[in-house]
């Protein structure tokens, strides 16, 4: 082993609030120091996970006090791999930004990059802690960090966006503490093994109460339906590479609390089945909103909303097969949706509206980001040559499994719709003539690496599923796995 | 007699935090003022807290504190209140705090861009 889990958390926090300091020594060192910080937690991560798929997993005990009194850090084979994606994306987010904001002056590519620490800090620390207020903790580290970044922008909207999210962030984070004081006036704990151990003795109305609460307070993070107002504002108005942060990693770090909460912690009949109500409202809403947006990032938030509904429908199953069709989902929607948003915020540089029509005829001054483009937009709707398609047929087969044959015709209906509406763009991109007024913006040498490093792991992951397979289902048999976890957790000392 | 005066304490502590947090939602939902969303959210934010320290507290507890004095007077530890709702809403007000000011620093910013702080007239993005 080479380091511990809790380096996730302490080198990020220390690097994020050491940059302006670092900053007054040399400008440049604001844009590096990240680099090498995501640099590094990712190559600790795969170690990390290496180690963790060999022996088992690692609880970190916090500042001497053991479970179930003290904080502690789980790091499974399922946190294993949410932690690796997420560093990655972080990573791929920097490179990306590197010089996409070198035209912007030495102050807002400090709080930039400032800002992009501590909103994966906070992710990485949902998706590690093992105690249930440091999880409330690491939400609003998030949350004030996202906030912060889709207000980015002064010439647009942004502060408006900004302020519905704070509006619904901030009513969420009541919700979820009023959840965790529930759960600790009725069993005197906040340590989630000790929690999941003890809650059969919890009072069951309560318990209903607190499981909605949490789900309300998560759901607004998680972008679920009807709770995700503020979504396709917030990632229309943010930067371009933040959607892609809050896509790839703030999202995901809020489902897996959900699915934390509802297979581990809780132990309440008839949660699934929500779970399976709730994603097919968000799903069907949210496509057939995409396919009247006008804008393209709505757009791609729309389509990121319906993709979370899915990974909740598959997670609703209850199998293991579901769970692994939603983690494949939240793997190829984190890469694939990444990859749209770096490449739609250049194909739409320099239009102020960022308009769908205003792509037209990209593909003669852009080749390669269109091209890329194109490539994600077949992959995330599920075209047999890519990623996607792996992830929406093992959907398919644990529906088949479930026996809810509604569920797979549904799925089969949204793929459609979904066609309909990317096609549209990449009709756009390729077949159509541009508009004189539109100039297209080249993209920097960091942007095209990044997006062909994308481009190629879709491929990847679609040629040879089974590079990632075996990780999922390893993860997938830990999440089912409850007795585990909690024996694991409450064995350290 | 005792139990029953401390349940309505009880009850009376208990129906005032929730009263505040409904008066925190009645002005963050209901009025038009961005600075008055902004009071509502952060008067939710005291109601849930004066709940939480409220679940801590038993009756005839002292402060969490071990002293000197402590063990002659009391005799033993668990007349103390429960320390941890009391860590938690340190954290919790800290936190709330933070969020209070990302959002008037907001206010701020969509005063000096549209010149109002009517919510009506702020719509560029639908609402």
């Amino acid at each position: 082993m080479v380091g511990t889990p809790v380096l996730f958390i302490a080198i990020p926090l220390m690097a994020a609030f050491l940059i302006p300091l670092l900053g007054m020594i040399w400008k440049e060192l604001v844009r590096i120091v990240p680099g090498l910080v995501l640099t590094y937690l990712l190559i600790l991560s795969i170690n990390l996970l290496d180690h963790v798929l060999a022996h088992g997993p690692i609880v970190e005990v916090i500042a001497g006090w053991g479970p179930p009194i003290g904080i502690n850090l789980v790091f499974s084979a399922l946190s294993g791999f949410l932690v690796v994606l997420m560093e990655f994306l972080g990573l791929l987010v920097w490179a990306y930004s590197y010089r996409f904001k070198r035209n912007v002056d030495y102050e807002p590519a400090l709080k930039y990059f400032l800002m992009l620490m501590m909103l994966i800090t906070g992710s990485v620390g949902i998706v590690l802690t093992g105690d249930i207020f440091n999880m409330f903790v690491f939400i609003e580290i998030t949350s004030i960090s996202a906030y912060g970044l889709t207000a980015f922008y002064k010439g647009r909207n942004s502060a408006e966006a900004s302020f519905k999210y704070v509006m619904m962030g901030s009513v969420a984070s009541t919700f979820l503490l009023l959840a965790i004081m529930i759960i600790y006036a009725q069993l005197g704990t906040l340590n989630m093994a000790d929690i999941a151990n003890k809650i059969h003795l919890m009072n069951p109305t309560l318990k209903i109460v607190s499981y909605i609460f949490f789900v309300t307070a998560l759901g607004i993070e998680a972008e679920i339906f009807p709770l995700n107002g503020w979504a396709p504002d917030a990632y229309a108005e943010a930067p371009g590479p933040v959607g892609a942060a809050f896509a790839g990693i703030v999202v995901k770090a809020a489902v897996y609390a959900i699915i934390r909460y509802t297979y581990t912690i809780f132990d309440l009949s008839g949660t699934f089945n929500f779970l399976i109500i709730i994603g097919m409202i968000t799903l069907i809403i949210a496509e057939t909103a995409a396919i009247r947006q006008e804008k393209l990032k709505r757009m791609l938030a729309y389509s990121s909303i319906g993709q979370m509904g899915l990974v909740m429908v598959a997670f609703g199953f209850g199998t293991e097969e579901g769970v692994f069709a939603a983690l494949f989902l939240m793997l190829n929607h984190a890469i694939i949706k990444s990859l749209l948003f770096f490449s739609g915020s250049y194909l739409t540089y320099n239009s102020t509206d960022k308009k769908i029509s205003e792509v037209n005829g990209m593909s003669k001054f852009l080749p390669i980001t269109s091209l890329l483009f194109a490539l994600g937009a077949f992959a995330i709707v599920g075209l047999p040559p890519f990623a996607g398609f792996w992830s929406k047929l093992a959907v398919m087969t644990a529906a088949a499994d479930s026996n809810m044959i509604l569920i797979m015709a549904l799925v089969l209906i949204v793929s459609v719709v979904e066609l309909v509406y990317y096609l549209r763009v990449v009709n756009r991109v390729y077949f159509y003539k541009k508009e004189a007024d539109v100039k297209p913006k080249r993209p920097t040498v960091n942007a095209l690496i990044v997006m062909i490093t994308l481009g190629a792991i879709i491929l990847l992951v679609g040629f040879y599923p089974d590079a990632v397979t075996g990780l999922l289902h390893k993860a997938s048999a830990g999440l089912m796995d409850k007795t585990q976890y909690i024996h694991n957790v409450l064995s350290v000392r | 007699m005792d139990s029953t005066l401390f349940s309505y304490l009880d009850y009376a502590v208990y129906g005032t935090a929730v009263i505040v947090m409904l008066i925190g939602f009645y002005g963050a939902m209901v009025k038009k003022s961005l600075l008055k969303i902004v009071i509502g959210l952060s008067v939710i934010d005291s109601g849930l807290n004066l709940l939480i320290v409220a679940i801590g507290y038993y009756k005839g507890g002292t402060a969490p504190i071990f002293s000197q004095g402590f063990l002659e007077n009391f005799k033993s530890v668990s007349k103390m209140t429960d320390p941890v709702p009391q860590a938690l809403v340190l954290t919790a007000i800290v936190i709330g705090f933070g969020v209070t000011a990302v959002a008037l620093a907001l206010v701020i910013r969509l005063y000096r861009h549209h010149g109002t702080l009517n919510i009506d007239e702020i719509k560029n993005l639908k609402w």
